[in-house]
């Protein structure tokens, strides 16, 4: 039962095996070259065939035509002699013997009414006197004297009818047996039937052999060209098939050149220069492949592929040399520690718009020792189809910069801050003494100054200052100092300036730091410590020279005890006495001098005050060759004075002058003069003398220094002491002096009003 | 015999501790209060030694000193020049230093107030036993 499908199925597939194998030879190259090409020779063999043949048949059917009007012209010849002599079997022996020729069918004569009168086909009798009509003749229709031929293939072309007329001639219608009448042009027509059989048998024949040699023809070229194909073209590129396939496994490289100068060799060539070429493009290829391998694995930033599902493809060694393998895993798992994907995600980005993003991430912020701070470059890999199938993410651990960019930052701060609040002006100044920078203090005290120059900030001058430490700094980069003296409020402030390069990276300066620092106070300080350290060394000198008198004092003393000399004790007594006076009058000096005390006013009239003066000095400058003049009225008026004050500050003055007037002078006499006078309750005291003078340097510390120029004899406070007894008082004492002309010394005291006075002025 | 010693000296004190000094250690002493005084008793008492103050009236220390060392008669007459001002007092006022320097010949010795006797009476015998 089952067997009978199963032959069936293996004959349907056997079937379909044929069909299958018969259409890939059907679809073979050497089969549709040859099979086409075979047949195009075959038809055109075929169709010149049978154009020859046609050709031919057509000459052979002429020259039988012409064969036929021969014979016929022959026949009606010898009909006509047959005519002339009257002999009808003569006539009929001729057609009969020309009618047994081969190839003649029948040979048959009709009168001008269509009767049949001689054939060479049976018996002539049978038809004879068989009336046709014209009508039913055919031959004799529309027949005339022409000679020309009428012919035409009858029974299938087997048979060439050619029919001539026969015409009526002045022999035949005078001849005496039967005379035709004139009347009539056609007497009637010959009609010899030929047989085509032997030429159309002959023309078949060639045609079929012809035909013959097309096919066989067909074949030959079919075959010569199969084979040729399959030697010349199916076996190269079957080689060459065989060298693709090598080239797409690469295992294909060109061996010698192929010689030659056909199309194949030609074929070869090309294809071994594009194998060549291939070859190169995947060396090349490969290469770059290696590089870019090489740079994915060991660039110094960590490299990821990450998937559509931040899982982590491929890493490269600096990644997982840092987190170790984390390939299959999430890309925020290891790294970053984090449950779930990162909030602002470059790489959801890049997969979203297939562009390349860059963020700066700061890794495991809770962690003092994991905390890094990266930047995070993610860029699209695109598959076939130009879709995000992957996204590379590169990370650069810049935790190092950032932090010293942060410190950079703190100590930024920090150095600002000590700008700012460093105490002293702090500006820059560019090379045409431009501001460019300045801090908070120097903002404080010269306001805004922003391009403004130092020397209009500071100083409000029109032009540079002279020896100007800015410039200097700017010509030789050194540091550079100055002290100046500036007008601030009406007050003299002390100035110390630093200036110092700043340079740019190439060492050249751009601008100068300007530093100045107020050091009134210290210069005030300094002052009042020299003045002090002269002061001790003046006050030692006195002190000392008091020692050597009391030394000297108490050794005379003691000699004249020794001794038992009496006067010798008295002078040494009076020495220790006199010195011990000194130095109480040094320490009431010293004690008046530092001591704050308030003047005990009495009313008093200044005028009797210098009077006392004159009277105490006029004896002892005399003596000294001097002139004591005085410039006072003998009362002045009235006012309150310390007049115990006075007298000391005027005595001193005195006592200096008469001092001044030594003999270094050169001048016999010497002149004192004490003035004084009262105006709108000031007091004016003058003393003046023309004596050495007081050199410039002495001057300027003339009544702070310990200063004395009577050795032994001052306490050098006097002048110190005056002019803290007119300060006292509320005025001012200056000196005016020529050295070698003389020096005067000016006292101005304001006077207060007596209790009388104030009741005076209230009336 | 006793050596004679002239003290040229403005100062009465100091003249008197000079004389009572000198005196006591066998010394002859006559004193002058200035330095024209102290010319003429040069030259009239032939001292064997001069005890000169610096800074005096009517012709100074120095000057007088001058004069002495150029006078043929009396300049071989060794001098001790006693001075209140050393040059830690006023350093411009460097006296011994500033003779130094000129062409003549110097002081014997140089003694600063407050006079250390030892010192002085040290100096005074070096120079005339």
């Amino acid at each position: 039962m089952g067997s009978i499908p199963r032959r069936h199925f293996c004959d349907t597939a056997m079937v379909k095996d044929a069909i299958h194998l018969f259409r890939r030879f059907v679809g073979t190259l050497r089969f549709k070259l040859s099979f086409y090409v075979g047949l195009v020779v075959f038809l055109t063999v075929v169709a010149f065939t049978y154009h020859s043949i046609s050709i031919q048949e057509e000459h052979l059917v002429s020259a039988r035509v012409q064969g036929a009007l021969k014979d016929s012209a022959v026949i009606k010849a010898a009909i006509w002699n047959g005519m002339m002599t009257k002999d009808r079997e003569v006539i009929r022996q001729i057609v009969k013997a020309i009618g047994e020729q081969e190839g003649f069918k029948e040979i048959n004569i009709y009168d001008w009414r269509g009767i049949l009168h001689y054939t060479n086909n049976g018996s002539p009798t049978a038809v004879l006197g068989e009336h046709l009509s014209e009508q039913e003749n055919p031959l004799l229709k529309n027949i005339d004297t022409n000679a020309s031929v009428r012919y035409q293939f009858i029974d299938q072309g087997m048979l060439l009818n050619v029919v001539n007329p026969l015409v009526n001639t002045k022999s035949c219608s005078t001849a005496g047996c039967h005379a035709h009448p004139e009347s009539i042009a056609v007497l009637g027509a010959l009609e010899v039937k030929l047989r085509l059989e032997g030429l159309r048998t002959q023309i078949l024949h060639t045609a079929r052999e012809t035909y013959i040699f097309a096919f066989l023809l067909f074949v030959l070229i079919s075959t010569i060209i199969g084979l040729g194909v399959i030697f010349f073209v199916t076996r190269p590129l079957r080689r060459l098939e065989a060298r693709a396939n090598q080239m797409a496994r690469g295992e294909y490289s060109p061996d010698v050149p192929r010689k030659g100068h056909d199309s194949i060799a030609a074929l070869y060539r090309a294809f071994d220069e594009m194998s060549r070429q291939i070859n190169e493009r995947t060396r090349e290829v490969e290469q770059s492949r290696k590089m870019y391998k090489e740079l994915f694995e060991k660039v110094p930033c960590y490299i990821s592929v990450v998937d559509k599902d931040y899982c982590i493809v491929r890493e490269n060694e600096a990644f997982k040399l840092e987190f170790g393998d984390q390939v299959r895993k999430h890309c925020f798992e290891g790294r970053k520690g984090l449950d779930s994907k990162c909030e602002n995600c470059q790489v959801e980005k890049t997969f979203a718009d297939g562009l390349s993003h860059r963020s700066e991430e700061v890794w495991n912020p809770d962690s003092s020792d994991k905390e890094a701070y990266v930047i995070v470059h993610t860029s699209p890999i695109l598959d076939e189809a130009g879709q995000v199938a992957e996204v590379m993410e590169m990370s650069l651990d810049v935790t190092r910069i950032v932090k010293l960019q942060l410190e950079l930052a703190k100590r930024e701060q920090e150095f600002q801050n000590l700008i700012a609040n460093v105490p002293c002006y702090l500006t820059v100044v560019d090379r045409s003494f431009r501001i460019a920078f300045y801090n908070k203090i120097f903002a404080k005290d010269f306001g805004d100054c922003w391009g403004k120059s130092c020397f209009e900030a500071y100083k409000r001058r029109d032009s540079k200052c002279e020896n100007c430490p800015v410039e200097k700094t700017f010509a030789d980069g050194a540091t550079h100092t100055s002290e100046e003296v500036w007008h601030q409020n009406g007050h003299e402030v002390y100035i110390v300036t630093y200036t110092s390069p700043i340079t740019d990276e190439s060492g050249e300066i751009v601008a100068v730091m300007e530093m100045c620092t107020n050091v009134t106070e210290l210069k005030l300080l300094q002052n009042e410590l020299a003045v002090l350290g002269e002061t001790i060394a003046g006050m030692s000198h006195s002190v000392k020279n008091v020692l050597s008198g009391l030394e000297g004092g108490v050794y005379v003393v003691d000699s004249g005890l020794r001794s038992g000399r009496d006067d010798r004790v008295r002078l040494g007594w009076q020495m220790v006495k006199k010195n011990v006076e000194k130095v109480s009058d040094l320490v009431k000096d010293i004690l008046y001098a530092s001591k704050e005390r308030q003047p005990e006013y009495q009313e008093c009239d200044p005028a009797t005050i210098l009077q006392d003066l004159y009277d105490l000095y006029v004896g002892k400058a005399r003596g000294k060759g001097i002139e004591l003049i005085k410039n006072f009225e003998p009362s002045m008026g009235v006012g309150l004075l310390d007049p115990k004050g006075v007298h000391s500050a005027v005595s001193n003055l005195v006592s200096n002058a008469i001092q001044a007037c030594n003999p270094a002078t050169g001048r016999d006499c010497h002149h004192v003069i004490i003035g004084g006078r009262l105006e709108n309750a000031r007091l004016f005291i003058q003393v003046a003398d023309d004596g050495i003078g007081i050199p410039e340097n002495v001057r300027q510390n003339l009544f702070t220094k310990f200063y004395s120029t009577k050795g032994s004899k001052g306490t050098g406070l006097g002048l110190v002491v005056t002019r803290k007894i007119v300060e006292e008082h509320g005025g001012t004492i200056k000196v005016e002096s020529t050295p070698g002309k003389g020096t005067t010394f000016f006292i101005e005291v304001p006077l207060r009003p007596t209790e009388r006075n104030k009741a005076l002025a209230a009336v | 015999m006793a050596k004679k010693i002239l003290i040229i000296d403005d100062e009465p004190d100091m003249v008197t501790f000079l004389c009572a000094l000198l005196e006591d250690h066998g010394y002859v002493t006559i004193t002058a209060a200035d330095g024209e005084e102290g010319m003429t008793k040069i030259k009239s008492e032939k001292p064997d030694l001069i005890s000169l103050d610096l800074l005096m009236p009517n012709k100074t220390g120095i000057k007088m000193f001058r004069e002495l060392r150029k006078d043929d008669e009396i300049k071989d007459i060794p001098v001790v020049m006693v001075t209140g001002f050393g040059k830690d007092d006023v350093p411009s006022m460097d006296f011994k230093e500033w003779i130094q320097k000129r062409a003549i010949r110097p002081p014997e010795a140089y003694i600063e107030k407050p006079v250390n006797k030892e010192v002085l009476l040290a100096a005074i015998k070096k120079a005339i036993g």
